[in-house]
């Protein structure tokens, strides 16, 4: 497994929205664990609604897409990460 | 302990599967790491449904070939009837499969199949057969297994079951700290310790806490070894033979094995290590075994594989236990009976990875056998290996025997086996090997009276030439095959030749007719592995015309057949090439679910090379990382197996692909010179490459005849280009046709259907060029977030809602579209907060009237 970054720019116009997906994401990670592990999100002031930046451990970027194909999620932009460097940690947790 | 820590949502998840057994059967999948606590979860599990259904038990062994149907065989004794006939009966999975379901529609049922993990090939195909009928039994099946790597046969068995309704998915997790803390506490020992030492793994917890206070283990097998401290040599010995036993173990074999160590049984289920349940003593965990073996020395070791070979044999136990004692005890000739007994039983249930592993025991001890002997078991070997794919093995017995056979003298066989090394050789795209081969096995058979051999090398010789592209060589082999087969009674030779017939026939532009009727002459004779050949040129033509709905029809067709008779050759060629089907269609995601799982199943380079690219292409038309792997890969496999020029055509246009998205124009050319479109016979690829060819500013004169689309785009009107396309049902040829257009409509469109798509590096390239024009406002994207409806519904929302209208219940909506059931929930609820509805039947009511009536205000 790698660890991915998707960019799901401007995918909701509420963070009600928002959260009715992270609930969905949650639902169909459980169903493909062997597959996706969402590690974190970082979610996006994005003018007219919001979006995120979603850390993913996947066995494939396929897996990534079924994943979003199957909780209905945006996914615009798949980049594999190459090394993690933290410098600090996140000042505040968003809870998931 | 008395009851199971952090184990309610399973309990209650089993609990509700089983509740909808009661109308619809289910399968549910229990994984958990080694220790985890699955089988104490699926115990306490029986205790709680005792009442409610009839418990049937099945278990495998960690055996390097394990008993045909092992776990099968358990239930079916259980069950008796015509289930435990057909399983004795020694029948394939398919065989099988009718008897079972029978059994389990009967009445309420449970059937608990554990350690899966340790399966061997036959139940796991029943296991498949199973799962995707699993709807119309009413018994719950409940299978158990480790984690294990994508490529375990498991993982590609559950991975087909992947999309039926119908399965249920639980997994049990290490325990939390909040767990471990409530069982330390008593114990006064560190649980945040404890937690990191043994992450959680509930085997780990309890062994160290019932070590004690003292020294903490470090590892599992430190733990158990710790608790064996405080037995005595009798009880060492009684686990010794248990370990080595791999099994339960009944009172009376136990005192035959161990006469004198039985009395310290009493102290061994004391200690904990060992657990006793109706009569047989067994380890408590199988890692509690496997810390007992490792400790024996070799020499202990080889004794009780004697003995224990000795009492079983007594009892007639299954071959494939037996065969692995005798190994144990390094008794050839048990070895030999044995092994070859298990493979044969194995062969007749189509087990073929655990004959050829059996087969392979054999050949370790083979070394008293005559080589005639010898020979024909490296034949038998051989043969498994083909059938499972592994195709270097393969040859390899292949090349023993071949030389066995040449020092006996038997000309006959040598020429039979240089043909089929020939057809291994093509397999693993080392073509030049094969031809020599093939041409060596033709000069040899042709010197001894014609038969059945040489009737089959005409027959292969016919199949490479099509598969070259030589039509007219195809034709001349087959009809010399076919014509020698009716003279010498070779009906399969004669039936394979008939299929290279009508392929070449399809191939030529012909029709299909010829290959249908070879199919169904095949078929009707049983003919299995060359009826497959035939319907996976059939579904080739189609897909290769760009004949969608044929093609799904041919492919669906392929794979049913080649599932249930378990031909995982053409299975896996035929998954890589729906593959490419859905990849033309612009279905990515489901072309790269074919690909994957073609990928998992085949090894053959032929059929990994369509499926490496399909994967490639996909990857690398959405911007996804890891395309150049793939595609490379396969670019390789092409060139190493290439035959002529035209084999390099696919290559070039892929080649062009890549170079043009990474703005590489000279490199794409560069790639398209490899041949030219005139030369070619697909003229679907010649077309591809004089489409490249033009797009990069270097036109060819002249092309030939071409296709419609790309006749079109060479003419010049790139729109109607398009239009073709889009009749064809290929949006992203349509895109590309717009995207190299010069005017400003043309390229917004290519612009709008990539984004739509999903190519990104494709719509960047042409958003460039629109900028370039002078053109300011180009779409950043699809927003999703962007509704046309009027209650601001997403469009799987209203896929939803058209399943709740149609009166689905969630469970069902979810089976429907292949997603789980708290995502359906979680769907409703929006809808219902969307529509301002409380109920479903009002949101129906009030969908309804936005549809008739007039939209409200938008979102």
């Amino acid at each position: 497994m790698d660890l991915y970054v998707i960019l799901r720019r401007n995918g909701w116009s509420s963070p009600e929205e928002l959260s009715e997906a992270a609930a969905r994401s949650t639902a169909e990670g459980e169903r493909m664990a062997d597959d996706v592990r969402w590690i974190r999100s970082y979610v996006l002031e994005e003018g007219a609604g919001v979006g995120t930046v979603c850390v993913y451990e996947a066995s494939s970027p396929e897996a990534i897409r079924r994943h979003a194909a199957a909780a209905d999620l945006p996914c615009d932009e798949i980049v594999r990460v190459a090394d993690t460097v933290v410098v600090r940690d996140d000042p505040a947790k968003a809870a998931a | 302990m008395d009851g199971l820590l952090e184990r309610e949502s399973q309990l209650a998840a089993l609990a509700a599967a089983l509740e909808e057994a009661r109308t619809t059967g289910r399968l549910v999948l229990v994984q958990g790491e080694a220790g985890a606590g699955k089988t104490a979860l699926v115990k306490r599990f029986g205790e709680l449904a005792r009442d409610r259904a009839r418990f049937l038990y099945g278990r495998c062994d960690p055996l390097l070939a394990p008993r045909t149907f092992g776990p099968v065989a358990e239930v079916a004794a259980a069950a008796g009837g015509d289930l435990a006939a057909a399983v004795e009966s020694g029948a394939p999975a398919y065989d099988v499969l009718h008897p079972l379901l029978d059994e389990l529609r009967r009445e309420p049922t449970v059937v608990v199949l554990e350690d899966l993990h340790w399966a061997d090939q036959a139940t796991l195909d029943l296991l498949r057969l199973v799962g995707r009928r699993a709807d119309e039994t009413r018994a719950l099946v409940v299978a158990t297994f480790r984690d294990v790597e994508p490529s375990h046969p498991l993982r590609v068995a559950i991975g087909e079951l992947a999309g039926a309704a119908g399965i249920r998915r639980v997994t049990v997790p290490p325990l939390s700290l909040d767990a471990v803390r409530l069982l330390t506490e008593p114990a006064g020992l560190d649980a945040a310790e404890l937690h990191r030492l043994t992450g959680g793994n509930a085997f780990f917890v309890t062994e160290v806490l019932t070590a004690g206070a003292g020294r903490v283990p470090e590892t599992v097998r430190d733990a158990v070894v710790a608790r064996l401290a405080s037995l005595g040599p009798a009880a060492r010995g009684l686990l010794d033979v248990l370990a080595v036993l791999l099994d339960r173990a009944e009172a009376a074999l136990l005192a035959e094995l161990a006469p004198e160590e039985l009395d310290a049984a009493p102290a061994c289920l004391a200690a904990g290590i060992v657990v006793a349940d109706g009569g047989t003593l067994a380890f408590r965990h199988e890692l509690a075994r496997l810390a007992v073996d490792e400790l024996l020395p070799p020499g202990r070791r080889l004794e009780l594989h004697r003995r224990i070979l000795r009492a079983l044999t007594a009892r007639g136990a299954d071959s494939a236990r037996l065969a692995h004692h005798a190994e144990g005890a390094h008794d050839a000739g048990a070895v030999m009976e044995h092994a070859t007994a298990a493979a044969d039983r194995a062969i007749r249930a189509g087990a073929h990875r655990e004959a050829a592993a059996q087969l392979g025991r054999a050949l370790r001890f083979a070394d008293a056998l005559v080589p005639a002997d010898r020979a024909e078991l490296l034949e038998r070997r051989a043969h498994e290996c083909y059938l499972i794919d592994a195709i270097d093995d393969a040859l390899t017995a292949k090349a023993e025997a071949l030389e066995l056979r040449r020092s006996l003298g038997d000309l006959l066989k040598v020429g039979d086996l240089l043909r089929m090394s020939s057809y291994c050789l093509w397999l693993v795209a080392r073509n030049d090997d094969a031809l020599a081969a093939a041409e060596a096995a033709v000069e040899l058979l042709e010197t001894l009276p014609p038969g059945r051999e040489l009737a089959w090398v005409y027959a292969n010789m016919a199949h490479r030439a099509r598969v070259a592209l030589d039509p007219a060589g195809a034709r001349e082999w087959a009809h010399r095959a076919a014509e020698l087969a009716e003279r010498v009674g070779a009906d399969d030779a004669a039936a394979d030749a008939l299929v290279t017939l009508g392929a070449v026939d399809a191939m030529d532009g012909l029709g299909a007719t010829g290959l249908e009727r070879a199919v169904a002459h095949a078929r009707a004779r049983g003919l299995d592995g060359i009826a497959a050949r035939g319907i996976a040129a059939l579904a080739f033509s189609a897909v290769r015309a760009r004949a969608w709905d044929e093609a799904e029809r041919r492919l669906a067709e392929g794979l049913e057949f080649t599932t249930e008779r378990d031909i995982d050759t053409w299975r896996s060629y035929l998954l890589a090439w729906r593959g490419v089907a859905r990849l033309d269609q612009g279905r990515w995601n489901e072309a790269t679910a074919d690909a994957e799982r073609a990928l998992t199943i085949g090894l053959a380079p032929v059929n990994r090379a369509s499926a490496l690219a399909t994967l490639g292409l996909v990857r690398l038309r959405r911007g996804d990382p890891g395309a150049d792997a793939p595609l490379e890969e396969s670019l390789a496999i092409v060139a190493a197996s290439a035959t002529s020029s035209h084999r390099l055509v696919p290559a070039a246009v892929i080649r062009a692909e890549q170079a043009s998205l990474a703005g590489d124009p000279a490199g794409a050319l560069a790639a398209t010179r490899v041949a030219e479109p005139h030369e070619l016979a697909d003229r679907w690829m010649a077309g591809e490459l004089a489409a490249w060819r033009a797009r990069l500013g270097d036109p060819v004169a002249d092309p030939g005849p071409l296709p419609e689309p790309y006749a079109l785009e060479l003419a010049g009107d790139h729109a109607a280009a398009a239009r073709a396309w889009d009749a064809l049902g290929c949006p992203y040829d349509a895109a590309l046709a717009l995207a190299h257009a010069d005017d400003v409509d043309a390229l917004r469109d290519a612009h709008a259907r990539l984004q739509e798509l999903g190519a990104v590096p494709a719509a960047a390239v042409v958003a460039r060029r629109l900028r370039e024009r002078g053109v300011r406002s180009i779409p950043r994207g699809p927003r999703p977030s962007t509704r046309a409806h009027p209650a601001g519904l997403t469009r799987r929302e209203l896929e939803v809602l058209a399943l709740v209208r149609e009166g689905l219940r969630n469970a069902e909506i979810a089976a429907r579209l292949a997603i789980s059931d708290k995502t359906v929930d979680h769907h409703v609820s929006a809808i219902l907060a969307k529509l301002g509805a409380r109920t479903r039947s009002e949101a129906a009511r009030l969908a309804a009237e936005l549809e008739d009536g007039e939209p409200a205000a938008r979102t």
